[in-house]
């Protein structure tokens, strides 16, 4: 997943919306016609070549006959739906997009959830230990993502790895020596002990300066008409943090759906493909038969399921940036 | 045009970058032949010792003046991806060595020099035929030959000595006894991973069984056969003999670190593993013995699959001439006598085997060699290796799923894998 | 409510060990001697610390080169994708135009780009660009990886900033660039640091280019592809592989430490907008 990053609420603007009198509707002039293309145009331009290019490219591979041959002869052939055809025929395919879901929506539940209690538990803490609580926080935070997954294996390295024997002191004697990689339920555990583990730092530390803005007064007349906590929780913080809630949420989503390395490093989507996800079913079709066409067939089907998962999210997104032009 | 517009953004968008990282990098070789051509070559980790391929290099600059050879030792992880990316792009590595097992799937989807009218010149006459066949497509030559190994044990004999145990075994039954009394205290009997395939391809054979067998036009996965799994039960019971990862291969970690170690009294490896051992550990010279993979029966030792490499021009070579030369080099006699002795190999050609006669262990491969057998003859074999069920199926049959279940899943895989076009 | 406090405290430690728990291991395991880390029980604290395991990291074929490129395609592609990124933040967070809607929506849209499909795709171009082996286009794919989001970003911090301190400035008779430059660049600086440290994180991390763009100049290949490949560098040797982890997280860490308190703030800042 990428790298957990700050992302402002969607409202992100209401900075601007108090009255200047000179300006036009909500608050900002209405700029001179080049200006603002003129600066987009440099990250339009990188879009366009970088990324939408490449990508019609991509689309392209996936109605071709395109494999090895192809790629190194050139000369590909036209095939229409053909890659597709065979992708749905496949249980395989519906296999993998049920895991995918199954995976995104384990991670995101534990991901938003662990971070909302720490969040939550942040606003309590002590100046000196919330400080250390947020330094831990940054710290696994800035911790790459290679480095991440190399310790892992090493923690769950089965004969000298520290989880066995941990587990064993405990008395779980069945831990002796056990494989954490080699068994699909535990590889698909340690995957998502992992990649929480990466992401809860981001969530947490968004969602504590989202906290730090609900004005104290508010807590205390809930508390005064005798409100418990849970009650406070969800009558006060969860209605006003709401939109952050929103976006945090879409982007694990987005982040855990497509997460790639963590998994290919760790498990190359075995034991017996039991951690393999749409983005590692992609690429191992690609690089291990050399069915460039039908990986490209998975990564289009991948963007569309995205797409329709998060299009409630991009039309409420589109209404209200449009909204404000 | 396209490519114009594409390189005129490309430049536009990354100019910072260039001037970011031009200071360091070296001048780009000249493609057009004046000044000092650099020849890539790529082997795979473990064919040669370190040693060897450094005196080769400095041999063969000091007898073609002007040329800077390059190699470089590939990790056999992805490497399908990497030889495949080599042979698409414009300015590849200059000879590659493949595996013989891949060579077939590389040299039919173009992209690899036919060196057809060059077999006279190497002196193809008498190649050993496991190797220059699966090189060969529709009568074009295009992987030439390099070298081959089988499986054999290595043990180690102040282990066999400790133990009591003064002859190797014959047959299996012997094997299996005597590595249970060696694997006593913190001595490991045999360092056995889980996931090494094709031992567990040779005990098939030997139960007569196979790893994909053909039926007419098609293909069939027969892991689930009766004799295969009989073989996988054999596999199991040697494996748990010792303290080797079953969710892992041979090379991670490398086996011979491990063995070099001095707890483990067998591994199966190429001989030459035994020189690789004396890299990690030079105190191990002279307490390495080997022998045969044992046979059910005394008189007929295991089969063992023969391995081995083949090297390959790219058609994207930019010097197709030079890069003849390090091949004919790489393949010829000098080289492959010095190749043979150090790493154990069988050399390229039948006229060259008698190099290995004073020979420990290539005598125990030669015994070995008899029953040899290769994977199934079709390019597609190469996805059944890079897709990794075969090590998967062995894992989970290893840690206690129901192997019969798991064969037939897996036998599935194969059949639908092998029997997709390319 | 004293009870409450202590559980509190209690617990806000215990997560505070489990999170630092992985790093505190590998730092640990790094120092340890190759015989404490295989000795049956680990210890928690290095009897006998030694540097060895270092020295075997940095001592490994070709290390110091790969750090050095790691360094200067990470840092080209996040200084290129800053500027860019300001640009069109800018323009979205302080200008009206027809458009913008779109625009922030597939800025929003491009985080999902599956980018594992694009290998192949990508590698066409650089092959047909004359750009194989070659950093540029390194820092180029880097470059559009890091871009959506630190738009997004830098966006959110641009937007803390009041409009009114802006048009103070142009009442006082600056033009827009003199203002921007003069009064919203130094209060933009901890964003621009965050957003930097986010975009350098992401690409430090990536490997898969690497290994289908850099074909023949092993030399030209960075390091996290070396620390992916860790076991056949290393063999079993968990006290090398977790100093060479240490090593490569040690950039990325440095840096935060240092600017840790800026960009806590600056975070907190961004994420709230007054």
């Amino acid at each position: 997943m990428p790298v957990a990053i700050h992302a402002p609420a969607p409202d992100a603007d209401t900075g601007r919306r108090r009255p200047a009198p000179p300006t036009g509707r909500n608050g900002v002039r209405r700029d001179s016609w080049p200006w603002p293309y003129l600066l987009v145009a440099p990250a339009v331009a990188g879009g366009v070549f970088l990324l939408l290019y490449p990508l019609l490219r991509a689309a392209l591979i996936s109605f071709q006959h395109f494999r090895m041959g192809e790629l190194i002869r050139g000369g590909a052939a036209f095939v229409g739906l053909d890659n597709y055809r065979e992708l749905l025929a496949t249980g395989e395919f519906w296999t993998v997009v049920l895991r995918t879901f199954v995976w995104t929506a384990i991670n995101v539940v534990l991901i938003v959830g662990i971070s909302t209690g720490i969040a939550l538990m942040l606003v309590r803490l002590g100046r000196r230990m919330r400080t250390a609580l947020m330094s831990s926080l940054a710290l696994v935070w800035a911790t790459p993502i290679i480095a991440a997954t190399t310790i892992f294996q090493w923690l769950f390295q089965s004969e000298l790895g520290v989880v066995n024997w941990v587990l064993t002191s405990l008395g779980l004697d069945s831990f002796r020596g056990f494989s954490w990689f080699a068994n699909g339920t535990a590889m698909f555990g340690v995957l998502v002990v992992l990649v929480v583990w990466q992401s809860v730092p981001f969530a947490a530390l968004t969602l504590y300066a989202g906290l730090t803005t609900i004005p104290v007064e508010l807590y205390e007349s809930a508390r005064i008409d005798g409100g418990g906590a849970w009650q406070i929780f969800r009558q006060i913080t969860f209605p006003i943090l709401r939109p952050m809630f929103a976006l945090i949420t879409s982007l694990e989503v987005i982040w855990v759906f497509k997460c790639f390395p963590q998994i290919w490093v760790l498990s190359q989507g075995g034991p017996d493909g039991a951690t393999t996800t749409l983005p590692v079913y992609a690429f191992k079709i690609a690089r291990a038969l050399h069915r460039y066409d039908l990986g490209s067939a998975v990564a289009m089907l991948t963007v569309v399921v995205l797409t329709v998962a998060l299009v409630g999210n991009l039309r409420r997104m589109l209404k209200q940036e449009g909204a404000e032009t | 045009m396209k490519h114009r517009l594409l390189a005129a953004a490309a430049a536009l968008v990354m100019t910072a970058g260039v001037s970011a990282c031009g200071s360091g990098e070296p001048p780009a070789a000249d493609p057009t032949g004046a000044g000092p051509a650099k020849l890539t070559v790529w082997i795979m980790d473990g064919s040669v010792t370190g040693e060897l391929i450094k005196r080769f290099e400095t041999e063969y600059e000091a007898t073609h003046q002007g040329l800077d050879l390059d190699i470089q030792i590939q990790a056999w992880d992805g490497i399908g991806e990497r030889v495949t990316a080599a042979l698409a792009s414009t300015d590849a590595p200059d000879v590659i060595e493949v595996g013989n097992t891949q060579v077939a799937q590389y040299s039919s989807s173009g992209g690899v020099t036919d060196l057809t009218d060059k077999i006279a010149d190497l002196g193809g006459a008498d190649w050993i035929p496991g190797l220059a066949q699966p090189g060969n497509i529709d009568g074009r030559q295009y992987g030439v030959p390099w070298y081959a190994a089988n499986r054999v044990v290595i043990y180690n004999k102040d282990l066999f000595a400790k133990a009591g145990i003064d002859s190797p075994p014959n047959t299996r039954d012997e094997w299996l006894a005597d590595t249970a009394k060696l694997d006593e205290g913190g001595d490991q009997g045999i360092y056995l991973t889980g996931q090494t395939w094709y031992v567990l391809a040779g005990f098939i054979w030997d139960e007569g069984g196979d790893l994909a067998v053909k039926d007419g036009d098609t293909w069939k996965g027969a892991l689930d056969t009766p004799q295969a799994l009989a073989g996988l039960d054999f596999y199991r019971k040697l494996q748990a003999l010792g303290k080797g990862p079953k969710d892992a291969d041979e090379a991670n970690p490398p086996q011979h670190e491990v063995f070099a170690k001095g707890k483990v009294a067998q591994m199966i490896s190429v001989p030459g593993g035994a020189a690789r051992v004396l890299e990690v550990a030079p105190g191990m010279k002279d307490k390495m013995g080997f022998f045969p993979i044992p046979g059910k029966t005394a008189d007929k030792p295991g089969a063992v699959f023969t391995g081995g490499s083949d090297l390959i021009i790219p058609e994207a070579s930019k010097h197709h001439d030079a890069a003849y030369e390090v091949v004919k080099a790489l393949a010829g006699e000098k080289f492959q006598t010095e190749l043979a002795k150090a790493m154990s190999f069988v050399p390229n050609k039948t006229s060259l085997a008698h190099v290995l006669d004073a020979n420990e262990g290539t005598a125990a491969m030669a015994a070995g060699a008899a029953g040899g057998r290769a994977t199934p003859n079709t390019p597609n074999w190469a996805a059944v290796e890079a897709t990794q069920v075969i090590k998967q199926y062995m894992t989970a049959a290893l840690t206690g799923k129901d192997a019969a279940t798991e064969a037939r899943k897996t036998s599935e895989a194969i059949t639908s894998t092998l029997n997709s076009g390319s | 409510m004293r009870p409450r406090r202590i559980a509190l405290n209690a617990a806000a430690l215990a997560v505070l060990a489990v999170m630092i728990f992985p790093v505190y291991w590998m730092v640990v395991t790094a120092f340890t001697s190759t015989a404490d880390i295989q000795s049956e029980t680990p210890a928690l604290w290095p009897a006998h610390p030694t540097t060895a395991h270092f020295a075997t990291a940095v001592g490994a074929d070709g290390f110091w080169t790969f750090w050095r490129n790691s360094l200067i395609v990470t840092g080209a592609a996040v200084l290129i994708a800053l500027v860019v990124s300001l640009l069109a933040a800018f323009a979205v967070a302080r200008m009206r135009w027809k458009g913008r809607g779109a625009f922030i929506v597939a800025v929003f849209a491009a985080q999902m780009a599956p980018w594992e499909a694009l290998l192949v795709p990508m590698f066409i171009i650089a092959r047909d660009s004359d750009l194989l082996d070659s950093l540029t286009m390194l820092t180029g794919v880097y470059f559009m990886i890091t871009l959506p989001f630190t738009i997004v970003t830098l966006r959110g911090f641009l937007a803390a900033i009041p409009a009114e301190v802006e048009e103070a400035a142009l009442v006082d008779g600056c033009n827009r660039s003199a203002a921007f430059r003069k009064v919203i660049f130094p209060l933009l600086a901890p964003g621009l640091m965050a957003t930097s440290l986010f975009g350098f994180i992401t690409a430090w991390n990536e490997f898969a280019f690497v290994n289908i763009l850099i074909i023949k100049e092993q030399g030209k290949r960075t390091l996290p592809v070396w620390l992916s490949s860790f076991r056949d560098v290393f063999g079993a040797d968990w006290g090398a592989t977790m100093a060479a982890a240490t090593l490569f997280a040690l950039p990325v860490l440095v840096v935060f430490l240092f600017l840790q308190r800026r960009v806590g703030t600056g975070m907190i800042a961004g994420a709230v907008k007054g």
